[in-house]
């Protein structure tokens, strides 16, 4: 069912400011630190990403270890470690750690596991229609006009320990975040591997415009699904190939806080495939 | 690889399971490979021997300590060596806090035994006067980062630590306990090297040194002490079964590995220096 | 039975060249070296060597709180486990956790939670686990500093570090940065921590007897030792990211 030809995740949306600010050559490369005074003009800059103003308000300082980064007026900091936070809208890989008749529980790398209710893995299909009247198909939804049968609301889909690329629908401070695995590139892999890699670094291995991940899947030959809660699925055509991968993006994840890291990279791989006779 | 909590995907599982049936290994070794070993011995300046040992990313770091008691009944004129583990939750989200539990109390066991049935410590020399005064020594073990085979790594552990001991030494004087001035070293006490390997088997396929993913896809493990030419200790675990075969096949591999693995280590420079 | 060497201590704590035993002025540091990311199963880690003191920090958070009724509703809990290897003493410690470890654990609790935003992060926990290999002085301070780098690593976002340090007194001298036995056989024992973001006192213990010039003098002479350990805490956590860009690294051991 899923669609295993080449594909990577390229957020378009918030997250593209994450890539602008770690591959823009004009940003400060200066790490700072948490405590960190990162500016007493508080006149002319407002605290961004990762800032805080001090109790008199007279100063700007830095909550994490990360890069300094000045955008319009405001000051921010680009964390280098962090912990994911779910955001509604994002696609993860998260993987079945229990279930019961009503509900799969989730481990999503977040402070709280996810939950995934049966509806959210069905895709809607408006043919169903009320008291089974079409032909062919499921037929026979049972008295609600929302397109699902009740053959559908239990969780036999999946098991513990199945890997899913879900995309996150709501998530706030009460309630665990919902997932859904249904949408494009969403759903089971039934192979592969999944690592893990700090969170704040995944814009890194996407690129400014998926550039180092293009150049990641071309050189390697793997496919790669690269996801916001710091986990990257991977299938190259045979172990060695997929060892460089994790290779390089251990790597990546290493030297995130450094410029020309894509060409770099490039040169890195291009000389392991030499060196492991990979060609 | 996931970042690894009690459940292995089983994607993963496969994954381990399909390079295994090609003789690969996840990180790139062969079926009999080991990790690289890193020791470092005599770090702990408040223990009176002590080794800080890496088995790949696996991490334990043990120490000695001594005490004087008086003998078993039935061994007057021995002393007493015992090995202690634990678990810290620090080093995996794995461990938990509290008393040891199944895992750290076969750790210390294995790891004992491997000791004690080699002969490894002369415990006649832990005899400070017959029927009065041994010495009692503790080795304790903490593992501080878990990545797959705490027994093998805690045997090196154990044994170095062993190696670079500077024990007060005592005697009964006029006024008691004395201290002559000098110190027990592990050139003293130690006689024998014992070695601790450890297999695991999954889908019938036995490989050395199993690391995290691979341990807990398992279905059996078996770690086998050697000395240089003796089988001193065996302990098997888990569901699985070995054949007949797959054990005496083992047991030559582990006295031919551990002949390498004594060699390549070069144990005896952790003996202590001081006198 | 007691033990062959016993653990005695000097009838002075100042050689004949006016040095403390250990080579120092009376207020010098002893060598601190500290490292972070040394635990990798963990969310956050760093290591410390202070004097002879050896300590592993590590941070596993924001995560569950297990047991559940211990959660919060409106904020996270900051729990602190300090805990003594066996060997790490001169007389072998038991391995259970004792009542001093406890009290440790609580103190250096109360010291971190200042620089969190616990408040960020209801229903969760963040657990900080100390393991003391070698123990030599002013452990509970150590303690701290060590933690602060491990929350720092961790990417927990943080106000500013918080660092520690014990000061005292010892043979009629006030001195700084005690060691093992300068804490054993002195009069007075001052452990002090200090929050950078508001410059304030997040730590204050005392056993001993000062008189109010004592105690003034402490607290400023503290105060310069510990922004010298802050700036090695800063640079512990800097120099994971120098050498500078345009460096082209060969491929290196992983680290350890």
């Amino acid at each position: 069912m899923e669609n295993e030809t080449d594909e990577e995740f390229i957020e378009k949306d918030k997250n593209e400011e994450d890539i602008e600010e770690f591959e823009d050559d004009e940003a400060s490369r200066e790490v700072v630190l948490p405590g960190e005074v990162l500016t007493e003009d508080t006149k002319n800059f407002l605290p961004g990403r990762g800032t805080i103003y001090n109790s008199e308000r007279s100063k700007i300082t830095s909550l994490n270890i990360g890069l300094k980064q000045i955008s319009k007026n405001y000051i921010n900091v680009i964390p280098l470690r962090g912990f994911y936070t779910p955001r509604p809208g994002d696609k993860i890989i998260a993987m079945v750690v229990d279930k019961n008749p009503v509900k799969y529980k989730c481990d999503i790398n977040a402070k709280d596991f996810g939950t995934l209710k049966p509806k959210n893995t069905i895709k809607k299909d408006r043919n169903r229609s009320f008291r089974g009247s079409s032909g062919g198909g499921r037929g026979g939804g049972r008295g609600r006009g929302n397109g699902f049968s009740r053959e559908d609301m239990n969780t036999n889909k999946f098991n513990i320990g199945d890997i899913l690329i879900v995309k996150i629908l709501s998530a706030d401070r009460i309630n665990k975040p919902e997932l859904t695995t249904v949408g494009k590139y969403l759903g089971i892999r039934n192979n592969g591997i999944v690592i893990s890699i700090d969170p704040p670094k995944i814009p890194r291995v996407i690129g400014r415009s998926g550039s180092m991940i293009k150049m990641l899947k071309n050189l390697t030959k793997c496919n790669i699904f690269v996801t916001q809660n710091g986990r990257i699925w991977l299938k190259g055509e045979d172990l060695a190939h997929e060892r460089l991968l994790i290779e390089s993006i251990r790597k990546i994840e290493n030297e995130a806080h450094k410029v020309g890291l894509t060409d770099r990279m490039q040169e890195y791989i291009m000389n392991e495939i030499k060196l492991r006779g990979l060609e | 690889m996931m970042d690894v909590k009690r459940i292995v995907s089983r994607i993963e599982k496969n994954y381990i399971k399909s390079n295994l049936r090609k003789e690969e290994r996840i990180d790139g070794r062969g079926l009999w490979d080991y990790r690289e070993f890193e020791i470092k011995s005599d770090i702990i300046a408040s223990a009176e021997g002590s080794a800080d040992v890496f088995l790949g990313d696996t991490r334990i770091m043990t120490g000695l300590k001594y005490d004087v008691g008086t003998p078993f009944p039935d061994l007057p004129n021995e002393g007493v060596c015992t090995v202690m583990a634990e678990l810290l939750p620090l080093a995996s989200p794995l461990f938990e806090r509290g008393p040891p539990g199944e895992q750290s109390i076969e750790l210390a066991r294995v790891v004992d035994r491997g000791i004690r049935h080699a002969d490894c410590i002369q415990t006649k020399k832990l005899c400070i006067k017959e029927k009065e005064a041994v010495y009692i020594l503790f080795v304790d073990m903490y593992v501080v980062n878990h990545d797959g085979n705490l027994i093998d790594t805690g045997a090196i552990s154990a044994l170095a630590t062993l190696l670079s001991a500077h024990i007060p030494e005592g005697i009964i004087g006029d006024n008691g306990l004395e201290w002559t001035g000098k110190y027990l070293t592990g050139k003293d006490l130690v006689n024998e090297l014992p070695i601790a390997l450890t297999y695991g088997k999954i889908d019938d396929i036995i490989f050395l040194d199993p690391k995290l993913p691979e341990e807990l896809v398992c279905e059996g493990r078996i770690s086998i002490s050697v000395t240089e030419n003796k089988i001193c200790s065996i302990q098997k675990s888990g569901a699985a079964t070995f054949s007949i075969d797959e054990i005496k096949m083992l047991g030559k591999k582990s006295i031919e590995i551990g002949q390498k693995l004594r060699k390549q280590l070069n144990l005896t420079q952790h003996l202590s220096k001081v006198k | 039975m007691p033990l062959i060497i016993k653990d005695e201590y000097p009838d002075k704590l100042f050689r004949k060249d006016g040095k403390r035993l250990d080579g120092r002025d009376v207020d010098e540091l002893r060598p601190i070296k500290m490292e972070v990311g040394v635990i990798k199963n963990a969310d956050g880690s760093a290591y410390l060597e202070w004097g002879n003191n050896k300590i592993f920090a590590a941070v596993y958070g924001p995560r569950e709180v297990h047991p559940h009724h211990l959660a919060k509703p409106d904020r996270g809990i900051l729990r602190v486990f300090y805990r003594m290897a066996t060997y790490s003493v001169f007389d072998r410690k038991r391995p259970a956790p004792g009542r001093r470890e406890k009290e440790i654990s609580m103190v250096v609790g109360d010291c971190l939670e200042p620089i969190l935003f616990l408040e960020l992060y209801p229903g969760t926990s963040f657990e900080i686990y100390i393991e003391v290999m070698d123990a030599d002085g002013g452990t509970r301070c150590a303690s701290t500093t060590v933690a602060a780098l491990a929350l720092a690593d961790a990417g927990i976002p943080m106000k500013s570090l918080v660092t520690a340090i014990a000061v005292g007194k010892i043979d009629g001298k006030k001195v700084v940065d005690l060691s093992g036995i300068e804490d054993k056989a002195g009069e007075a024992d001052l452990p002090i921590a200090i929050t950078w973001y508001n410059e304030e006192i997040s730590l204050l213990q005392f056993d001993g007897d000062m008189d109010l010039d004592d105690m003034n003098h402490f607290l400023d002479k503290a105060k310069e030792a510990l922004s010298k350990v802050h700036q090695i805490q800063l640079e512990t956590l800097k120099s994971k990211y120098i050498p500078l860009q345009g460096e082209i690294t060969n491929e290196k051991k992983g680290e350890k």
